[in-house]
């Protein structure tokens, strides 16, 4: 890796870079929130996003990448299976090389590669992480000011989110353009460019329901068992965010110039196929941009695909999944061509998320520029269901934050680094990230402004 | 920060009055702001005093907190308002464990977005509860003045219809915190029925309802060992057998406590199995066994199965249910049978699946799958072959590993990462089983691949729908088996085979136990899983009769102290199943 210095990598270097990575720039609560931000047109708040694709990338153990960049730092050129992103290439960096460690822990195939790199904890099983997804804690760090403290959607149409706070409960995402539309633009919502803004009574009236919810709360808890608590807690934590959701409603928006309050989307076509799943993402990319322009949510996850993706081209009677693991390598080119046409599609969701946050014009930038998005999958190469060079990405500028437009490639170290320096990039108070051989105190500073 | 109650039942402020307190005037809402500070005078509570009574003894246990499913949240609902009451929205998703739902939902809670999902449906429900049309009959008194609160009449409602959604009584603490928001918003909105909405919305929300806590009370035939309370005994019952929330005799029964006496618990099975409203208790159960959640997110590729629509999908899942209803409850069939039987339902979209003439003008019709249709028992309903198979294809392999997974309680492992895939190479032409040959001779698969392919390749004469055929790229499908030694061949042997199964049957025992109780069937059980498979089998298999020999056995209520509750009568020693 490069030697290069920034306040931040001194300061962590003097330190001997043992857990002292807190993030500079901290809490949003520390930054202009109140409105004077969009006045001065300086500091506009910064958004998190994780955006997850099922089957990785191709990177047949033959050498024949389809995505790992030959070029190392900035300037990296595109490869084939990262041509959607090309438009935005200098505002996203790409990570390779970087794995998940299992620790004696067995390889849970297409579970265990995302469980690492959001809960930074080898998972046990199928289905449940061993600890939090690290987005939650930053939505609690950036999220409590705008209206929906985060926003799940999943495009393929499966109820699939990979955020949780309890490893076991993960959030309901939204699977329609349509579904999502009304969660942001329905009932409740309030237009924070209206000149004749007057707080709703009813709100007022739904936050006489919660409180009778709360007041039981005491006698709820008095004698449950340890498991049982963890379910109370993220039951009374989700009360506490609603009353939070209720409480801003009564105040009177801060205006947001780049808001534009979009048109009810059309009915979306149901089916695995990618090109539906495309353009449902796509749809609700164009949503969910708005949203954040609007200041309805800062933090957002999105699942494409899930980990064995079922996505398939359509009138093909093979899916994605079924190619990644039987279809020869070619020997002429060295990998497999459906499976790498596949990946390219499927990375086409991704180009097509990122070009709709750039088209959202915000201060001087754009609102991809405000925002860090971390891009990843479940595994490497498919076929193998490797846990090595699993693809990540860190797109948009986060405010300044993110030194954007770089290939860091790494020999197999965690790819918990590259959460962490997500978390710190955000400014979540986190020093150090993940347990046993993943549990990392060193954030990828090049990266880091 | 909550807010204390002192014991006459009003509340003191914590900061999160204050906050409330602080919203409601700066919203300029002047009679809110006088509500408020009507609340601050009721203030100054005895900190003695400041934990909830509760209803019960204070050396209780809560020993389960299992979220509802949606089914069970949709016949309370129906139960408690009538048919009529839409209830539209998302469920947040359930998690499969050890083969069903209902065990993994013991781990789940509520997120931020599913109490969204509750809050605005409660409030669909409470408003149509509340409609001028119907509600004299829904609340059964009518206010003093309509334009103002009134106590009486919103205690009556809040604590009758609350008694249904918690399952219980409600606590005095409980009754008056929805008071007060009955009062707040009839204030408010110079409305009863307003305020009465929201109390109702904030009953359908509260955790008490979301959840079925479960408690233990001491057990006053054996000192120092717990037993379930009434009230959860009663739960459990009338969710298996009915899937949803007790009626009034049952909570009768615990009140009284004759559901704690042989006779009163044998009374009540007795009762709940002789209902009719069974069918919701065993269609809740197989929907839940046989995976059909999947069914909301199945896709089919529109080109190679043009015929798949949602209609098809709701179809099919309606036919197999019609079909067990039928064999396991109507006709007191045995549920080896589920395998072999070829009496069945149809609809016209099924009709045309299974490609026989629908001349019925009913929307449903009995029909007996002839011989030449290869079909018989539900595993050749589209149900089971559409469900575990591909977008645009079969799959031999789900549907073995499902054959397995669900009815003969034999999980197959996650395939092993590190596999050598080099040899597993698609062959695009012959038939599946080709394809397949390599996976069962190659080191590594083939342990898995040996059990699941085989009884998955005898229902290749079916399509990734559920469509008969007879052939696969020009070449004629081999149906054929050879499992064990066993030989036979095609969808009817493989029905056949699993009939003969001895792990079928003990299979359903250990997995109906598990399904009441919210937790797999473990080593500890095996004898209990063995004597009750037993009188199963004694029984001719039949399904009433399991559930009735199970619900009044005593491990049915058996009691687990859970992981850091400190039980008051004893040291932390766990108690074991109270006899």
């Amino acid at each position: 890796m490069s030697l290069r210095f920034n306040r931040r990598s001194m300061l962590r270097g003097l330190l001997g870079g043992a857990g002292v990575g807190l993030g500079l720039p901290a809490l949003d609560i520390f930054l202009d929130v109140n409105g004077k931000a969009w006045a001065d047109g300086t500091k506009l708040p910064v958004r998190f996003g994780t955006y997850f694709w099922g089957l990785g990338l191709t990177d047949t153990p033959t050498g024949g990448t389809r995505w790992v960049p030959t070029k190392k730092g900035p300037g990296y050129e595109i490869t084939p299976e990262l041509a959607s992103l090309a438009p935005v290439k200098d505002k996203v960096s790409v990570f390779s090389g970087f794995r998940a460690i299992g620790d004696g822990r067995p390889n849970v195939v297409h579970w265990s590669g995302h469980a690492s790199i959001l809960s930074g904890i080898a998972p046990a099983v199928t289905g449940s992480f061993d600890g939090p997804s690290f987005d939650t804690r930053i939505a609690d760090a950036i999220g409590s000011s705008s209206r929906f403290k985060s926003i799940d959607i999943s495009p393929s149409g499966k109820a699939l989110s990979y955020s949780t706070r309890t490893g076991k409960s993960f959030s309901t995402p939204e699977i329609t353009p349509v579904s999502l539309y009304e969660r942001i633009y329905g009932e409740g919502f309030q237009d924070p460019n209206n000149p004749n803004w007057k707080p709703d009574p009813k709100v007022m009236l739904k936050q006489s329901i919660l409180s009778a919810v709360t007041d039981q709360r005491q006698a709820l808890m008095a004698d449950v068992g340890t498991a049982d608590k963890v379910k109370l807690d993220q039951y009374f934590t989700s009360v506490r965010e609603m009353e939070n959701q209720l409480e801003l409603q009564l105040q009177k928006p801060e205006k947001c110039e780049a808001c534009v309050v979009p048109g009810r989307p059309g009915e979306a076509k149901k089916s695995a196929s990618i090109d539906v799943v495309n353009e449902n993402n796509k749809a609700m990319a164009k949503l969910l941009a708005m949203a954040m322009a609007c200041n309805q949510t800062r933090v957002f996850n999105c699942v494409h695909t899930p980990g064995a993706s079922e996505t398939y081209i359509a009138g093909d009677s093979k899916i994605y999944h079924q190619y990644t693991h039987d279809e020869p390598t070619d020997a002429k080119l060295g990998y497999q061509p459906m499976s790498s046409k596949l990946a390219g599609m499927v990375m086409q969701g991704f180009g097509d998320f990122l070009a709709e946050m750039d088209a959202v014009k915000e201060g001087d930038g754009t609102l991809l520029d405000n925002s860090l998005i971390m891009g990843f999958s479940d595994t490497g190469y498919a076929k193998i269901h490797s846990l090595e060079n699993i693809p990540m990405l860190l797109a948009g500028g986060a405010g300044g934050r993110h030194k954007a437009g770089q290939h860091i490639s790494s020999e197999g170290e965690s790819v918990t680094r590259v959460s962490l320096t997500a978390q710190q990039i955000i400014g979540a108070p986190v020093g150090e990230f993940g347990t046993g051989a993943m549990k990392t105190s060193r954030p990828i500073t090049e990266v880091m402004a | 920060m909550l807010r204390r109650e002192t014991g006459d039942g009003q509340f003191c402020p914590g900061s999160e009055d204050l906050r409330r307190f602080r919203a409601f005037t700066c919203a300029g809402a002047a009679s809110l702001a006088l509500a408020g500070a009507t609340l601050f005078a009721g203030g100054l509570g005895d900190p003695a005093l400041a934990k909830t009574p509760k209803a019960k003894p204070p050396a209780t246990v809560t020993t389960a907190v299992r979220r509802i499913t949606e089914s069970q949240y949709r016949h309370t609902i129906a139960d408690i308002f009538g048919p009529d009451i839409k209830v539209n929205a998302r469920f947040e998703p359930e998690r499969r464990q050890d083969g069903l739902l209902a065990i993994g939902s013991t781990d789940l809670s509520v997120t931020t977005s599913g109490l969204e999902q509750y809050f605005a449906l409660g409030g669909s429900i409470s408003e149509q509860v509340m409609d001028p049309k119907s509600r004299d009959t829904q609340i059964g008194c009518k206010p003093a003045d309509p334009g103002k609160p009134d106590a009486k009449c919103a205690r009556e409602f809040i604590s009758t219809v609350g008694q249904k959604l918690f399952r219980r009584p409600l606590t005095e603490g409980e009754i008056s915190a929805r008071l007060t928001t009955a009062e707040r918003g009839a204030t408010l909105a110079h409305d009863f029925y307003s305020g009465l909405q929201l109390s109702l919305t904030s009953l359908l929300l509260a955790p008490e309802f979301l959840f079925r806590t479960e408690t233990a009370e001491p057990d006053p035939a054996s000192p120092g060992q717990y037993r379930l309370d009434a009230y959860s005994k009663a739960t459990r019952l009338s969710f298996l057998f009915w899937d949803t929330a007790p009626d009034a005799e049952l909570l009768a029964a615990a009140t009284s406590g004759d559901l704690q006496t042989p006779a009163g618990l044998n009374k009540q099975v007795a009762r709940l199995a002789a209902s009719p409203r069974l069918d919701d208790g065993v269609r809740a159960y197989f929907t839940d066994m046989l995976q059909f959640d999947q069914f909301e997110s199945l896709n089919k590729d529109a080109a190679t199965y043009p015929k798949f629509s949602q209609a098809v999908a709701d179809s099919a899942r309606e036919q197999t249910l019609k079909t067990l209803v039928d064999l396991l409850i109507d006709r007191k069939g045995d549920y080896r049978d589920i395998f072999t039987s070829n009496e069945t339902f149809i609809n016209r979209y099924l009709a045309s699946i299974y490609k026989v003439p629908f001349a019925s003008s009913q929307e449903w019709t009995r029909y007996t799958f002839p011989q030449s249709s290869e079909r018989s028992g539900i595993l050749t309903q589209v149900t089971f072959l559409s469900l575990f198979s591909h977008p645009g294809r079969s799959s031999p392999t789900r549907r073995g590993i499902k054959l397995h997974e669900i009815f003969t309680c034999q999980p197959t492992p996650d395939p092993p990462a590190n596999v050598d895939f080099s040899k597993v190479q698609a062959i695009q032409n012959g038939t599946v089983r080709t394809r397949l040959i390599d996976h069962m001779t190659n080191e590594g698969c083939s342990i898995c691949h040996q059990s699941s392919d085989p009884p998955g390749l005898t229902l290749e004469h079916f399509d990734g729908l559920g469509q008969l055929r007879t052939t696969e790229n020009g070449l004629p499908i081999d149906v054929s088996a050879d499992i064990d030694g066993v030989k036979f061949s095609g969808a009817q042997g493989l029905g056949k085979f699993m009939h003969d199964d001895p792990n079928v049957p003990a299979c359903l025992v250990k997995q109906v136990y598990g399904y009441s109780i919210g937790r797999a069937a473990g080593y500890r059980d095996q004898s209990y899983i063995a004597r009750e498979t037993e009188a199963f089998a004694k029984s001719g298999y039949q399904v009433p009769a399991l559930l009735t020999a199970m619900a009044t056995s005593p491990e049915f209520f058996a009691v687990k102290i859970p992981a850091g509750v400190k039980v008051a009568s004893q040291s932390d020693t766990p108690t074991s199943p109270t006899r």
